[in-house]
């Protein structure tokens, strides 16, 4: 395990799990557990940023500003903690010539973003475009900024006080690069319940494929508690909808099915 | 020590019989902390626990309460799913052949907002291969009728027992709400009903409080509670049902190691039922059974029966 300080709230842990590099997909999560605390008592749900097979690595982006991810900034090189996964579905990106992949990140939702664009990117045969809207609060809740230009995608930020990149909203930046497209886009999406729904909303407006993946309380993590379940169009049930769970369902779903309230 | 007895003590007896369930240990699973199961079968093989008990099931498919239903708090959560489930057809057809491919009692939690539900639900698993037991739920907090109404009162839980009772041969479980001023009354009401079998305690009705949104955490304002943090005043009940009442009872609330299922059989539980600790370790179940039998082999006990009640 390494762990390092990216910024004033930015950590990245890098972990020993071999079964969980080989197997994971972007959008997948892992359920983490450190020293059996109480407070919280359940586990946390953390996205996989980074899945290195070769070397039996993960490792997960977190900010660190509240109590379970205080204590998890603890910890050190030598420790343990305890991970169920790869868990959930994963993004599905679009294999079609010439598509424009338009990633939407909101926070922390940035980390699986950012192993989607991976992929896409060391795909030889897609010669496509891959452009970020990363998007936050304000410059220091800004997530792994540096790494999707590593990648050679086209990065946009944006934070609602300007302090770094456009001041305003994902949103805004996702409207013009719509307007703009030349040819099919997918859009990707992970952040905020909020965000996503205009996201989402917008994306469906435009006919334009779009995969979001949900943030919920998740207490297992595993199918079980249906404590994590989102509305999804449903036209075999009697109310046109159904409760699916966004741990195994999930948490990818598509913008047009998600029913917002 | 003469090889017999090491024998003797590498493997007490772990079994444990109420009324008519027999169970090969007396760890089963709370219900709605479990699912139908399936989930756990990469963890271990689901026959090494002595009983499992599904997620309620209800006559029609229910869609259970609007999010957000869950929320953290210290040592335990808050949960007001409202019982989100595929109805008793898909269950049958669904999720109890999965079950039927091991050597464990599954026992079946019924929920019903009516008494004509209940009898419903009675009639057809008693008639189905592979169902062990029923356990009524007269103690789900997160309904808006039914549920824990029935649990409350002891003139309902009577009534609703005795319902249930004339339509199933199968051992009746009757699974206790602690939201009440005194839990022996409504115990004795189910055990007037012909409950075979108590089951205590459901969750604990709390609530929490978003103070920067001011809004509750819970969209249905209030949930249940459980968790290690409900521990001491679940087993408290389990102990004062265990002495004043006859029937059997299995012990849960919070349970989360073998040394809080080793309480819980010393305070007069015949078995135990392990709940929300799954969530957090999907291994607890069955480290349970594992460290039950280590505490007896520590105590020269060659049958677990032997510590059943003996704090009084």
């Amino acid at each position: 395990m390494a762990h390092f300080q990216r910024n004033e709230y930015e950590f990245e842990i890098i972990l020993d799990a071999p079964q969980i590099a080989e197997e994971a997909l972007p959008g997948n999560f892992v359920q983490i557990l450190y020293d059996q605390s109480f407070n919280p008592y359940t586990r946390r749900p953390f996205s996989v940023f980074h899945s290195d097979p070769e070397s039996g690595r993960i490792s997960i982006l977190y900010l660190a500003r509240g109590v379970f991810t205080k204590g998890l900034r603890d910890k050190r090189p030598g420790q343990k903690l305890s991970l169920i996964g790869p868990l959930g579905n994963s993004f599905q990106p679009s294999t079609k010539p010439n598509v424009s992949h338009i990633l939407v990140a909101g926070g922390v939702g940035a980390p699986p973003l950012y192993f989607l664009a991976r992929e896409i990117k060391a795909d030889p045969s897609k010669e496509c475009r891959v452009a970020v809207i990363n998007g936050a609060r304000t410059e220091k809740l800004l997530v792994a900024v540096e790494e999707f230009s590593e990648l050679g995608a086209e990065v946009r930020c944006t934070t609602d006080d300007g302090s770094r990149g456009v001041k305003g909203i994902v949103t805004d930046v996702l409207k013009e690069m719509l307007e703009e497209r030349s040819g099919e886009a997918c859009v990707y999406s992970c952040g905020p319940t909020p965000m996503l729904r205009t996201v989402g909303e917008l994306c469906v407006q435009q006919g334009v494929n779009c995969q979001l993946s949900v943030e919920t309380m998740m207490p297992c993590g595993m199918g079980v508690c249906m404590g994590c379940v989102v509305k999804i169009k449903d036209s075999s049930s009697e109310t046109g909808w159904t409760y699916k769970r966004s741990c195994c369902d999930g948490p990818v779903f598509q913008a047009d099915e998600i029913i917002w309230d | 020590m003469g090889l017999n007895s090491q024998i003797k003590n590498t493997s007490p007896d772990l079994s444990v019989q109420l009324g008519k369930l027999r169970m090969k240990n007396p760890v089963t699973t709370a219900s709605g902390t479990y699912g139908f199961g399936s989930e756990w079968a990469d963890f271990y093989d689901l026959s090494e626990l002595g009983a499992i008990t599904v997620k309620a099931v209800t006559v029609k498919p229910r869609l259970g309460n609007p999010m957000p239903r869950t929320a953290e708090t210290p040592a335990g959560m808050l949960n007001s799913i409202g019982l989100q489930n595929p109805g008793l057809d898909a269950f049958l057809s669904e999720k109890l052949p999965y079950l039927r491919n091991f050597d464990v009692p599954v026992i079946v939690n019924i929920a019903a907002d009516r008494i004509e539900d209940f009898i419903t639900l009675s009639e057809r698993l008693d008639a189905t291969e592979g169902v062990a037991a029923l356990e009524a739920n007269i103690s789900c907090p997160n309904q808006a009728c039914g549920g824990i109404e029935f649990g409350t009162d002891p003139v309902l839980t009577r009534q609703v027992i005795e319902s249930i009772r004339k339509h199933t041969k199968l051992p009746l479980i009757a699974k206790l709400s602690p939201n009440v001023t005194d839990i022996t009354e409504i115990a004795r009401a189910a055990e007037d009903g012909g409950a075979d079998i108590l089951s205590l305690v459901n969750t604990f009705v709390g609530t929490a409080i978003d103070i920067r949104k001011r809004t509750f955490k819970l969209a249905n304002r209030r949930g249940g509670l459980s968790g290690p943090c409900i521990k001491p005043l679940a087993l408290y009940m389990t102990w004062r049902v265990a002495s004043s009442i006859k029937l059997p009872v299995i012990g849960m609330g919070g349970i989360s190691s073998a040394e809080d299922a080793v309480e819980f059989l010393l305070a007069g539980a015949s078995a135990v039922a392990v709940g929300t600790a799954n969530f957090v370790n999907p291994m607890i179940a069955l480290d349970v059974v594992n460290g039950i039998r280590e505490y007896l082999i520590s105590q020269g006990a060659e049958s677990v029966r032997e510590i059943i009640g003996t704090v009084r």
